[in-house]
C-alpha cells in the first residue's frame, strides 16, 4: 500500500514537473473570430514552450504530407527562411531589447472599419486586428517567439 | 526606568524613520531615467484613418547597429547625393553654435520657399513645396544631435545611431511636421509610452 502510495505520489510529482516545465515560457493565445454569418472561430491557448518544437516540425510535416496537402509549403518556408536570417541580427537585437523595455502600445492604426493594436505587455507582444471580416488576437511571449523565429530561420523543408 | 525605554524606542523610531527618508531619496536619485520615445503620428484627414507609432529610443538604438543594408552599416547612413557629398557639413555645423540665432538661409522661388535658422540651440528648416499642394514642412534638430550626426562619421555618411544617442538626452521635443491637403505627419521625442 505504501509502495502503491509512493509511486501515485512520484508520478503526480513527474506530472506537476512537466506542467510547471510546460508553464515556464508562458502561453501563446490565438482568437480569431470571422464575422460572416456563419463564420470559424479559433480559440487555442498553447504553452509557449511547444511553439519552437512546432515551427520545427511545421517544414517535417509539410514534406510528409506531400505537395498536394500543401502546395506551396516547401518553397514557402524556405523563402521565409531565408529572409527571416537575412534579418536576424535585426530582429534578435529587437526582442532583446523589447524584453526589457516598459510596457507600451508599438503601433496603432485606426482606419475606418479598420483596427490594428500592437503593444508589448509583460512579457508578450500582443497583437489585435479587427476588419469588417474578422477580429484576431494574438499574444505570444518574446523569449518563445525569439526561438521561434531563430527554429524558422534555419528550417529546411 | 520604563521613561528610558520609552525615550529609547521613540529614538529608534525617529532613526527608522530617517533612514526610510534617505532609503527613499537615495532610491529616486538613483532610480533608472525614465525611457524615451520616438513617436510618428500620421492622420490622414480625407479617410480618418490614423496611424501611432511609438519606438523606445533605447530599441531603436540598439537595432540600428544590427541592420546591414548598403545605405545604412553600422547605424551609418551614406550619402550618395555629390551635391551633399561636396558640402562640409562639419565646417557648417561647427560654426553654427557660435552663431547668433539668426535666420541663414532663405530661398523663394517659384518651386518652394526654404528658411534655415537656428533659435534657441535648435536648427529649424521650413520648407513650403508650392509644387506638392502647398506642402509645408517644419524640421527643428536640436544643435548636439546635428553635432552628433557628423562627429563620428566621415564625409558622406551620418551617423544616425550616435544622433539617436544625443536625442536620448534631449528634452521633449517636435522633430518634424508635414502638413498637405491630403497628410499630417508628425515626428517628437517624449516619455510617454503612448500617445
Amino acid at each position: 500500500m505504501i509502495l502503491v502510495g509512493k509511486i501515485v505520489l512520484g508520478m503526480a510529482g513527474l506530472g506537476l514537473a512537466g506542467a510547471g516545465v510546460l508553464c515556464s515560457d508562458g502561453f501563446v493565445r490565438v482568437n480569431v473570430t470571422e464575422k460572416a454569418a456563419q463564420g470559424v472561430h479559433i480559440n487555442v491557448i498553447a504553452p509557449a514552450v511547444l511553439a519552437p518544437m512546432v515551427v520545427r516540425l511545421a517544414p517535417i510535416a509539410a514534406r510528409f504530407a506531400g505537395p498536394a496537402a500543401f502546395p506551396d509549403s516547401p518553397s514557402g518556408i524556405a523563402q521565409a527562411a531565408q529572409q527571416i536570417r537575412r534579418q536576424l541580427p535585426m530582429i534578435d537585437a529587437a526582442l532583446a531589447s523589447l524584453r526589457y523595455a516598459d510596457d507600451f502600445t508599438l503601433v496603432d492604426v485606426d482606419a475606418p472599419g479598420e483596427r490594428v493594436h500592437v503593444a508589448k505587455s509583460g512579457a508578450s507582444i500582443v497583437v489585435d486586428v479587427d476588419d469588417p471580416a474578422a477580429s484576431v488576437h494574438v499574444s505570444a511571449p518574446i523569449r518563445a517567439l525569439a526561438s521561434s523565429i531563430h527554429q524558422l530561420a534555419y528550417a529546411t523543408p | 526606568m520604563r521613561c528610558s525605554i520609552r525615550s529609547r524606542t521613540r529614538i529608534a523610531q525617529v532613526f527608522c524613520l530617517l533612514a526610510a527618508v534617505m532609503m527613499s531619496l537615495a532610491a529616486s536619485a538613483f532610480a533608472a531615467p525614465a525611457e524615451r520615445y520616438l513617436h510618428v503620428n500620421v492622420q490622414d484627414p480625407a479617410t480618418s484613418a490614423n496611424v501611432r507609432v511609438n519606438v523606445p529610443l533605447s530599441m531603436a538604438e540598439q537595432i540600428l547597429p544590427a541592420i546591414h543594408d548598403p545605405e545604412l552599416q553600422n547605424g551609418m547612413i551614406s550619402l550618395h547625393n555629390p551635391d551633399l557629398k561636396r558640402l562640409d557639413l562639419r565646417a557648417i555645423l561647427n560654426a553654427v553654435p557660435t552663431a547668433p540665432d539668426n535666420e541663414f538661409v532663405t530661398v523663394d522661388n517659384q518651386d518652394a520657399n526654404v528658411r534655415v535658422a537656428k533659435s534657441n540651440g535648435n536648427i529649424i528648416v521650413h520648407v513650403i513645396d508650392k509644387q506638392r499642394q502647398d506642402q509645408k514642412i517644419d524640421v527643428t534638430v536640436p544643435i548636439k544631435v546635428a553635432d552628433a550626426l557628423i562627429a563620428t562619421a566621415n564625409n558622406g555618411q551620418l551617423d544616425v545611431a550616435a544622433a539617436l544617442r544625443a536625442l536620448n538626452n534631449a528634452s521633449d521635443i517636435l522633430l518634424v511636421t508635414v502638413r498637405n491637403s491630403s497628410r499630417r505627419v508628425r515626428v517628437w521625442i517624449d516619455s510617454r509610452n503612448t500617445q
